[in-house]
């Protein structure tokens, strides 16, 4: 199974402005980079008021594709944990106001699944509509939806993305849980802090996705997951996978991967490099978004972006020089190094 | 085509601790609802619920469950997947394969320790052991765990509907030939967040539930666990087979963030599609499991659809005046009775009717009884208009 992607639109921390490499990409603050987001021009203002920004994201990110008149047949959302500030607001009140006299609006707005339906409101789509909230492997799953929807009704065209927020809340639990750096180094350089933790990261990536590939930009050749913390057997289903799906190595123009500057997680990291041994490029993405869940899904959008402009920025590299010819890129990552995903993208032409 | 067939059933609700325990609960028009006495909540004397009276403690030591950070709602979901799992007499080898999926559903995951939660994302302690497990995912991720599964795991969040689309993405999954067969279901446990969240909206009722009843005044929450293992029909030569997952449907309403349009589009889409995906015609439903929350809208619109579907509407009832409405596993856990229907050929009684919805007149069944079930329509309509139907077939 495969599809190709027609269209991307993303709400990201950068600006789209990759490519230059004299461009400044803009950086954390405390530990957080977060979204840089438009002025929403799209949404009907009433609505945007009573959004989250989880929902305001995915709303922002999804509409200018979807108000291009182009209808869809369904709509596929991947997010661990939609709109948590605004359930955190909720859970607020219910210890503040000791449960009496509670407004819903956050309750509403919190759940997972009001981005995805949202859109189906917002984009009057009576069709398909679903929420995969697997944590890390929430976009992946929403892939693997969307490959077989496509397989069940070749004709159709589905919105399919990816949302998460850096809120208070999370951000707190992430912290005491270790996931995100005490000391926050603000730059790339967080990639050799050596310590543990990542940076913490937000935004919305959205993706119409079809079999047509008339102006296609992207084919997804495959996609698999798998859950473990073993190394050893990470690094076999990679060459596993990549076996099974008849990969010839030197055929893979650059391999991006989920990098993210926490030490607990580098020896998967390194492990899958090993397999390439030092043959063909390697970059990495998680400086110019964050760390988050569903981040894997900006990777796609990355990718596009550097399908469309036949061009890899210096920034992203991490072993050799930005390939001449991009066209086929074998996108690797972790989350907590419990969830893995692989996946590898062509372009189209 | 590949058929989909249901080789093994596991379930935990405020009706009974198993498959039969349940089944024995619905015969005997047996409800499960209650106070609530398992935690503290402002509500829990001042409103019904549908809980399970076994307290987590209880369940921890009988599951022998004692990692660190493990909570109510993954303990729910491990209760009623162990039974499914020895039900349908798969090997652990089997479960852990990598054509082995995984697909579950839950609403309120780890939210179930909603004070706790408060404290470790707002105070300065130091982080209690739950901090991996209060989203959605950490339900499913503790079974994957505890059966150290290598296939495809998801967690699916589609609030009312979630395990109904957990059930669709399995069987398709088997179909699309990804995997060889499928766990679904779904887990969800009272928790102070929910409770509040629905009682905000004004539709917990303060009385046991009246579902389509002219006088019904809300929903009661519950809380429970199911899970089905489903399997390609041609893998299951010489093994028991319980019914055929024979047809689905997931379709958005578009109309309100929580209440349904009044035509019912969505609810009419997904039973529409349902029936259609099934190859049948809506006259030869023999029963519906339905939504039936009892609130005002979702009882008034499911009518409206049904109608608008069925030239005589089939015998239907809402198990939810049982079990109360579980959320996330209310899918899974009404899929399993539409499965008994199947089985022993008979119908449960929808409990606390007196009088049909003025605009609609539509009047439940109100016996239990034997009688000749060929297909079963389940119903799950959710929040943010996520509709989905199933049918399940004598096999």
């Amino acid at each position: 199974m495969m599809f190709y992607i027609n269209q991307t639109s993303c709400i990201s921390p950068q600006e789209f402005i990759l490519f230059d490499d004299n461009h400044i990409l803009r950086k954390a603050t405390g530990g957080k980079l977060f979204a840089l987001e438009p002025n929403y021009k799209n949404i009907p203002s009433a609505q945007l008021r009573r959004m989250g920004k989880a929902v305001r994201f995915g709303v922002g990110a999804a509409l200018p594709l979807l108000q291009q008149g182009n209808d869809v047949n369904g709509i596929i959302i991947g997010t661990a944990n939609g709109g948590m500030e605004d359930c955190m607001k909720f859970l607020k009140q219910i210890i503040e106001f000791d449960e009496d006299s509670l407004t819903p609006g956050n309750f509403v707005q919190g759940v997972p699944n009001a981005v995805a339906s949202q859109l189906g409101l917002l984009s009057h789509n009576l069709g398909y509509n679903i929420t995969n909230v697997h944590r890390g492997l929430a976009f992946e799953n929403s892939i693997i939806d969307a490959l077989m929807l496509l397989n069940e009704h070749p004709l159709n065209t589905y919105l399919l993305g990816a949302v998460d927020e850096i809120s208070d809340f999370n951000y707190k639990i992430e912290l005491l849980n270790g996931n995100y750096k005490q000391q926050s180094n603000e730059g790339t350089d967080f990639y050799e802090s050596g310590s543990q933790g990542s940076l913490a990261g937000e935004g919305a990536s959205m993706f119409f996705v079809s079999n047509k590939k008339d102006a296609a930009i992207a084919k997804l050749e495959f996609v698999e997951t798998i859950h473990s913390s073993d190394e050893e057997e990470i690094l076999n289903w990679v060459e596993g996978r990549l076996g099974s799906h008849l990969i010839e190595m030197d055929k893979i123009d650059l391999l991006l991967t989920g990098e993210n500057g926490d030490n607990r997680v580098l020896k998967y990291y390194t492990a899958i490099e090993s397999i390439f041994n030092n043959k063909i490029s390697i970059a990495r993405y998680k400086h110019l978004c964050g760390e988050y869940a569903t981040a894997s899904a900006y990777a796609v959008w990355l990718i596009c972006e550097l399908f469309k402009n036949s061009k890899v920025p210096l920034h992203i590299m991490k072993v050799g020089t930005p390939p001449q010819k991009i066209e086929k890129v074998l996108l690797y990552t972790n989350y907590l190094g419990e969830q893995h995903s692989l996946m590898l993208f062509s372009k189209v032409k | 085509m590949t058929a989909i067939v249901v080789t093994g059933l596991g379930i935990i609700s405020s009706i009974g601790n198993s498959a039969e325990e349940n089944r024995e609960s619905l015969i005997k028009s047996r409800a499960g609802i209650s106070k609530n006495n398992n935690f503290y909540s402002r509500y829990s004397t001042l409103l019904p619920f549908g809980e399970i009276k076994k307290s987590t403690a209880q369940l921890m030591e009988e599951l022998n469950a004692n990692e660190k950070g493990v909570t109510r709602t993954s303990l729910l979901a491990l209760h009623s997947i162990q039974e499914a799992i020895e039900d349908s007499k798969l090997t652990l080898n089997q479960i852990s394969s990598s054509d082995t999926a995984l697909i579950g559903a839950s609403t309120v995951g780890g939210m179930c320790l909603t004070d706790q939660l408060f404290i470790d994302a707002t105070t300065a302690s130091k982080g209690s052991e739950y901090l991996s497990s209060y989203d959605c995912a950490s339900v499913m991720l503790y079974l994957q765990n505890r059966y150290k599964m290598k296939g495809i795991v998801n967690t699916i969040n589609t609030a009312c509907s979630s395990s109904s689309n957990a059930i669709m993405c399995g069987a398709r999954l088997i179909k699309s030939g990804l995997v060889k067969r499928a766990i679904v279901g779904g887990s969800d446990s009272l928790s102070k967040f929910s409770i509040n969240g629905f009682n905000a909206l004004h539709i917990l009722s303060s009385d046991i539930c009246r579902p389509f009843d002219a006088n019904r005044s809300g929903l009661n929450l519950g809380e429970g666990a199911a899970f089905l293992i489903l399997e390609k029909e041609e893998d299951c030569k010489g093994k028991k087979v319980y019914a055929k997952l024979s047809g689905y449907a997931n379709t958005n309403d578009s109309f309100h963030p929580s209440s349904l349009s009044e035509d019912g589009q969505g609810p009419f889409l997904a039973m529409t599609q349902a029936i259609e995906s099934a190859s049948l015609d809506a006259s030869s439903i023999s029963f519906i499991n339905a939504h039936g929350t009892a609130t005002e809208n979702n009882d008034e619109v499911e009518s409206v659809a049904m109608r608008r579907i069925f030239e005589k509407v089939p015998a239907f009832a809402s198990t939810k005046s049982y079990t109360g409405h579980t959320l996330g596993a209310a899918g899974a856990i009404e899929s399993i009775f539409s499965v008994f229907n199947i089985i022993n050929q008979e119908v449960y009684s929808s409990l606390n009717y007196t009088s049909p919805i003025e605009k609609t007149g539509l009047v439940p069944n109100l016996n239990y009884r034997k009688t000749s079930v060929q297909h079963v329509m389940s119903n799950s309509f959710g929040f943010g208009g996520n509709c989905s139907s199933l049918i399940f077939s004598k096999h």
